[in-house]
């Protein structure tokens, strides 16, 4: 994908209002995991805009968005941030580039899709199973936890799963 | 001259134009052509038929040969059509007897390399425009008698100008204004910028100069009921709400009454910092200096009437209803703040140490409720820290108000200035996303501002909260790529300016139209600044946008002077070239109402067009669907006639007959002939006053007579001379399109196209694609014939 193809495929998936990002940081000031991040989203827009395909996707900062939509509900452009972020997530998984922070996100995710909520031990087992060498802490974490009953073996399906479908379609992270 | 007793008599003239004309078209044959179409009495071609000599020829021939109409067959009309007007009038003709064929920017000079073809297109030019001249008919200019008072509406220094300039010039001025005092927002303001001069002391002298002037009838605490009328002569009707003070016996003193009076409310005058009392005065400064009484508040103790020495508070005061007839009006509404509790993560409402800028004003006054201290309401103390949140409520879509405000980045460098003056230890910081200081002198405003020590930090606040010692702000630093908490003392809203809300029952009184940000929309975004759509209607100040104080008085002058052109001379020329109802065919439909931008037609039963406001452009003559609307100049017969007379020869193929507006794309098509750029001689050009003029039967006359394709051009969308005539023909043309469509002609024989006064290559290339595109569709009702099985037609 050139330059110019990605800022198009990010403004396709993203929304056409990226283009006139003022650069202001709402978005950035509004994020809550804008400390731990390498890149804010108000620069990621302006990487994405610049045609950076390289930085925008190294930037962990994609993986690090918790979808609290504060930056989306408060843009002053009515951009939405947080669909520019899912948009590079998705150039990420289509190019096989995933970090291992994405892949946490995933199986994250896909419980999200399934069932509604994540089922702690579920989690954990598929994200060991992916990463070997995080296995061994999370394993002895994991049977501390279980034994003060703080998760638990059970995993349900949350009610109202056609919202959780919609919520996920209107994200734009089908 | 009546056409009835005799058949017309019609004189052509061809012009040379020296070369510019006879290199490329035979003016010779054009002459012997012409001689031949049905009523030309006499035919002549002529050096320079705008020279004396030329003028004379036609004269001479109108009073010698009884001519009741002239061709002039020569340049632009849009250039020469007021001089031939006036030839033929000085010759005793009516100045609409005359018609002009367009062989110069529309012929000669776009078809220089192909003579043959272009003295054929000029020929069918000719023979148009005299079948056109055969159905003219003598109009009249009516004069009317109009009212030469002027009515302002609104009282701010836009208004406050306005009235003062037209009393100067002697117009008698009727000043309505709302609220119980004139001033507008001025007069609330501390220091005003860019020179920080004390503000109700530039404007105190003025408000008072329009109280002592006797031309001026002030009322205050009044507001609009009706209008009625038109240019000239609105009716208008209103009503002086009670003071439940005598403003003859009120001595101002304020103090007697208001002493006495037992109950406080929030002063809206402060925005709510400080106290006032149920019996008031707006300002110290008020004009006029009158109390009034606050019904919401009164609890009717009687107190203040005790206490008055001079025995001015009256109960029982009644509203005053008030008529005027006045030729003009200007509306000066003003604007209303942002209400800043709608951004919820500012906290404004719920913390008290966040304020607005329209707060910091009064604060910063000194005859404001804090006495000129900058201080934390919730503590009473100096604020040490001070922080300015610049676009609040502008610049925002997630509020609804995409626009910049304009004048609150400088309003808010000139309040961190006056805080930093008066406490330099203070730490002042505006936060940004741009400054914007567009004016004169304000770039070296915010120089001053920079070298203060104020501190600019770029990056908009994206959330203040409370905590135990102040107020805590979110915002990225967008230079160091940081995002920062910062404590501060006191945080200040730069809110924005909104369309004025107590401004819509007289907008929609009189019909205005408002722009997308909701203020009221003027004539044209740059060329006519202060007029409104409206004939007779101006607008001044913030009523039409955000602006600053030097830009309200300029336009307020501006709109008196406008009033003062339209009614100095006491009568107005009506311009009779507009619309009229056949009031037998009306059906009453009320389909024509909506498409006239100028409000002119009404419906009782069958509709009525008010040729004072009516400008002619047609649209509502093309939107009737009975054909009951027809225009004085410009009408249907006329306009049938030219299609015929183009389309009885069409010695080419494709042929196109073209229907362009006056204002955008006919001068456009003079301008691809004055800048010599060539194209196809495939069409015949109808100009039209506006592209909503075109009827659907003059789109379905043409093609049903050979034409292989019609072209309408318009102005670009949002540049129509008449609002949104070019949106309505678009709308025409889908459905026309539509209907080509079911009867078996392909749609793509109709096109529409835009095109500005300066697009001549625009045009130009235009044509040559249509002219392409017609070629691969082949004659009309190629398409009709292929779909016959035996392929006969
Ligand atoms: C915080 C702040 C600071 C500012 N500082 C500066 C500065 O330093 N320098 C500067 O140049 N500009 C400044 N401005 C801008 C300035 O306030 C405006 O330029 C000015 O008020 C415009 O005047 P106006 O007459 O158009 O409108 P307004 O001041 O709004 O006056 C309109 C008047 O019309 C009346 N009215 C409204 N509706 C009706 C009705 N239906 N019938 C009758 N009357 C009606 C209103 O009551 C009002 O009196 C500042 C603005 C803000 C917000
Ligand atoms: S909030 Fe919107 S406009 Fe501002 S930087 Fe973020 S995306 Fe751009
Ligand atoms: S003038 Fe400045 S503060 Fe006001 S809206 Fe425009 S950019 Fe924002």
């Amino acid at each position: 994908m050139s330059e110019v193809a990605f800022t198009e495929e990010v403004i396709r998936l993203a929304g056409d209002e990226i283009r006139t990002c003022i650069q202001c940081g709402t978005c950035s000031s509004s994020c809550s995991t804008a400390h731990l991040m390498d890149n804010s989203i108000r620069k990621l827009v302006h990487l994405v805009l610049e045609g950076r395909k390289s930085e925008a996707l190294a930037s962990e900062s994609i993986w690090l968005c918790t979808s609290c939509l504060l930056c989306t509900v408060r843009c002053p452009r009515g951009i939405r941030p947080k669909a520019v972020i899912s948009a590079l997530r998705q150039i990420c998984e289509r190019e096989g580039s995933v970090s291992r922070d994405a892949s946490f996100e995933k199986i994250f995710m896909d419980q999200i899709r399934s069932r509604g909520r994540i089922s702690e031990v579920l989690l954990s087992a598929a994200y060991a199973l992916r990463n070997p060498d995080a296995a061994v802490p999370i394993m002895e974490m994991g049977i501390e936890l279980l034994s003060r009953g703080k998760v638990s073996l059970n995993a349900g399906v949350v009610k109202g799963m056609d919202e959780i479908e919609r919520i996920f379609r209107e994200l734009g992270n089908d | 001259m009546d056409s009835s007793e005799r058949p017309m008599r019609i004189g052509v003239y061809i012009c040379h134009c020296g070369l510019n004309i006879a290199a490329t078209l035979d003016v010779e044959e054009l002459r012997r052509f012409a001689e031949t179409l049905p009523n030309v009495v006499v035919a002549r071609d002529i050096q320079f038929t705008c020279s004396d000599a030329g003028q004379n020829t036609i004269k001479s021939d109108i009073a010698e040969l009884k001519l009741d109409a002239v061709v002039v067959a020569a340049c632009s009309p849009r250039l020469h059509e007021p001089t031939f007007r006036r030839t033929i009038t000085e010759a005793g003709l009516n100045q609409y007897m005359l018609e002009m064929a367009n062989i110069r920017e529309q012929c000669s000079w776009v078809h220089m390399e192909s003579p043959a073809l272009a003295t054929q297109k000029a020929k069918d030019l000719i023979s148009m425009a005299v079948a056109k001249a055969s159905l003219l008919r003598p109009l009249e200019t009516e004069s009317i008698p109009v009212s030469r008072d002027v009515l302002v509406i609104g009282g701010g220094v836009a208004g406050i100008s306005a009235a003062l300039d037209l009393a100067n010039a002697g117009l008698r001025v009727y000043l309505v204004e709302r609220r119980p005092t004139i001033g507008g927002y001025m007069a609330l303001l501390t220091d005003v910028f860019p020179t920080n001069d004390c503000s109700i002391c530039v404007l105190a002298p003025k408000m008072a100069e329009v109280y002592a002037n006797p031309m001026i009838r002030l009322m205050t605490y009044s507001e609009i009921l009706a209008i009625e009328g038109t240019v000239g002569h609105f009716r208008v009707t209103g009503v002086t709400k009670p003071r439940y003070v005598d403003p003859t016996l009120c001595k101002g003193c304020i103090n007697e009454c208001s002493g006495a009076c037992p109950v406080e409310v929030p002063n809206e005058y402060d925005f709510g910092l400080g106290k006032r009392k149920a019996i008031y005065m707006a300002i110290p400064q008020s004009v006029p200096l009158v109390a009034c009484i606050d019904t919401n508040a009164c609890i009717g103790c009687g107190l203040c009437a005790e206490a008055c020495p001079a025995d001015a508070v009256k109960y029982d005061q009644q509203p005053e209803e008030f008529k005027l007839d006045v030729g003009a009006i200007i509306v000066a509404t003003g604007w209303q703040p942002f209400d800043a509790s709608r951004k919820e993560e500012y906290g404004f409402g719920r913390y008290r140490d966040v304020v607005t800028t329209l707060q910091i004003e009064r604060m910063l006054n000194a005859a404001g409720p804090t006495r000129g201290e900058i201080v934390r309401p919730s503590t009473g103390e100096i604020a040490r820290s001070v922080a300015f949140i610049q676009c609040v409520g502008s610049r925002d879509h997630t509020v609804g108000n995409p626009y910049c405000s304009r004048i609150c980045c400088m309003a808010s460098l000139k309040n961190a200035q006056l805080i930093k003056e008066r406490y330099p230890d203070a730490d002042v910081s505006i936060h940004y996303i741009d400054i914007r200081a567009g004016g004169e002198g304000y770039e070296e405003f915010y120089l001053r501002a920079q070298r203060l020590g104020i501190n600019f930090i770029r990056g908009r606040v994206s959330s203040v909260e409370e905590g135990d010692d102040g107020l805590y702000i979110h915002y990225e630093d967008t230079f160091l790529g940081k995002t920062i908490m910062k404590r501060y003392d006191l945080v200040v809203l730069s809110i924005g300016l909104e369309a004025n809300r107590d401004a819509e029952v007289v907008g929609n009184l009189l019909g205005l139209s408002r722009r997308p940000d909701r203020f009221f929309e003027i004539a044209h975004p740059k060329m006519r600044p202060v007029e409104a759509h409206i004939d007779g209607v101006f607008i001044a100040g913030c009523a039409s946008g955000p602006k600053e104080i030097q830009v309200s008085i300029a336009q307020g002058s501006a709109a008196a002077s406008k009033a003062m052109q339209l009614l100095f001379k006491g009568e107005i020329e009506l311009d009779p070239t507009v619309a009229f109802v056949d009031r037998e065919k009306c059906i009453g439909c009320k389909l024509c109402v909506d498409t006239c931008p100028s409000r002119a037609i009404s419906v009782k039963d069958t509709a009525f067009v008010d040729e004072a406001r009516c400008k002619g452009c047609g649209t509502c003559a093309a939107a009737c669907p009975v054909d009951a609307i027809e225009m004085r100049l410009f009408s249907d017969e006329q306009i049938l006639a030219q299609i015929r007379a183009a389309t009885a020869v069409k010695g080419e193929y494709p042929f196109i007959v073209g229907f362009l507006c006056n204002w955008c794309s006919y001068a456009g098509a003079d301008l691809a002939g004055t800048s010599r750029i060539q194209y196809p001689t495939n069409i015949r050009i109808i100009r039209v006053m506006c592209a909503g003029r075109v009827d659907p039967s003059f789109v379905l006359e043409a093609l049903r007579r050979g034409a292989d394709g019609v072209l309408i051009a318009g102005c670009r969308i949002g540049e129509c001379h008449y609002v949104k005539g070019n949106l309505h023909a678009l709308q025409r043309v889908e459905v026309l399109r539509g209907l080509l469509r079911e009867i078996g002609i392909d749609p793509r024989r109709l096109k529409i196209a835009w095109c500005a006064a300066s697009e001549g290559d625009v045009l130009a290339r235009k044509i040559e694609e249509f002219v392409e595109e017609l070629r691969d569709l082949g004659p009309v009702g190629t398409e009709l014939a292929a779909a016959l099985p035996s392929g006969k037609v």
